[in-house]
């Protein structure tokens, strides 16, 4: 990736829909999911020099430190509760189908990256794909996610597994797909 | 099921970071000496890296890409701000030398991510040191030498650092056997296997199992044995 500022700018354009949405639905916080956006980037600016061979895999690269770093947020917030209440204040950011009107979501780069996921996803079981929403894109504990939905933990930690299962064989496929 | 098995069950809820903390930090030290768990969470994470585009898109607040690049290049001057160029002035030397320097490179930035995973690992082992309120000293005679099994308990984070030290190399086809003792039983816990000249650190979380951690102990076992119970002898147990 060259450093080069015009550049930055382009993939900020192409890749913070994505990054807002995995932070905003983590942290139910837009302030706070656009900072870690905005560090998530500085990082990507940072390591622009040895990010050279990795150009193909940068989009996963940054959803999954996106994603860390919202997780380790999350974790040092320690009131995970407190995070339950202000996403009810909030409003769900959905997994799955946006809804703004002016935002033509369908026009951003990476929609068919969503929609396979999102196929993928939907092929889960409800019970599998709710414990898939609430620990990767709501980022809670096997613990969390007990309390939240009265289930056992060995039920969650199950359920969790078996989806896991399912979702590598539908998303590998795609996986060496680029955007 | 072995301790191992509950680490195989696992990859995925370490890789989805659903793991409670504690969970998480054991996992993490049992990476850094399990090769295939290492490379089936690579793989893993490689088959779902495209899994958070399940998130609807967000509309980004209007001018937010200029604003985050002016921000990122308007950081203070410091030392960080200008590393980036020399790692951008290292790789294009690299680049300018040809392939034999790309594969230097390339070599270099796994020492730095390794080392990195050191680093870390270090900072865990010294915070078990730092916090841990009981400290306990075991001595092992063995083969004429004189060493021993240091335990280092933090009841805070349920973590313990565990040294083993002054011992001969385990005899051959055979490795040392850490376990901990609880009211259940015995629960298999790491091997040390390695260069016994030097004192061997192992942090640890507690294992995965519903009865209390009561003790530990210190076997020689056969190395290819996976055993949910010590079959060889026992150099040392003790119980809190």
């Amino acid at each position: 990736m060259a450093r080069d500022e015009q550049a930055l700018v382009e993939l900020i354009e192409v890749a913070s829909p994505w990054l807002l949405g995995i932070t905003q639905s983590m942290l139910s916080d837009a302030d706070e999911a656009e900072e870690v956006v905005l560090d998530v980037f500085a990082s990507v600016w940072d390591r622009a020099g040895s990010l050279g061979d990795e150009h193909d895999t940068l989009m996963p690269w940054l959803l999954r430190i996106t994603r860390n770093r919202a997780i380790d947020r999350l974790r040092r917030r320690a009131r995970w509760k407190r995070k339950i209440a202000r996403a009810e204040a909030f409003g769900e950011v959905p997994v799955g189908r946006p809804e703004s009107a002016e935002f033509n979501e369908a026009a951003q780069p990476g929609w068919h990256v969503h929609e396979a996921v999102h196929a993928a996803l939907d092929g889960l079981p409800p019970d599998q794909r709710e414990a898939v929403r609430l620990a990767y894109f709501r980022g809670l504990t096997h613990s969390e996610i007990a309390a939240e939905l009265s289930i056992p933990m060995g039920t969650v930690k199950t359920r969790l597994r078996l989806a896991f299962d399912k979702l590598r064989v539908s998303l590998g496929p795609i996986k060496d797909w680029v955007l | 099921m072995s301790a191992h098995d509950w680490y195989v069950e696992n990859r995925a809820a370490f890789v989805a970071r659903s793991l409670d903390p504690d969970e998480e930090r054991t996992y993490r030290d049992h990476l850094l000496h399990c090769a295939e768990c290492s490379a089936e969470v690579k793989r893993l994470e490689a088959d779902l890296a495209w899994l958070p585009m399940g998130v609807a898109p967000v509309a980004p607040p209007p001018g937010l890409a200029r604003r985050l690049a002016s921000a990122i290049l308007d950081r203070p001057a410091g030392w960080r701000r200008y590393l980036p160029y020399g790692l951008a002035a290292a790789l294009l030397v690299a680049v300018g030398f040809g392939a034999r320097d790309r594969a230097e490179g390339v070599r270099l930035r796994s020492l730095l991510a390794d080392t990195e995973t050191r680093m870390m690992a270090l900072e865990d082992t010294l915070s078990v040191l730092r916090s841990a309120q009981h400290v306990q000293q075991i001595p092992i005679s063995m083969e004429g030498k004189h060493g021993g099994l240091l335990i280092f308990r933090d009841s805070g984070s349920h973590r313990w650092c565990v040294i083993l030290h002054g011992l001969p190399p385990a005899p051959a086809g055979n490795v040392y056997q850490f376990w901990f003792i609880t009211e259940t039983g015995m629960v298999r816990s790491v091997e040390v296997n390695g260069d016994t000249s030097r004192p061997a650190f192992l942090t640890l979380g507690m294992p995965p199992v519903p009865a209390p951690v009561m003790g530990a102990a210190l076997t020689v076992e056969p190395a290819v044995s996976t055993s949910s119970e010590p079959q060889g002898p026992q150099l040392a147990h003790v119980t809190f």
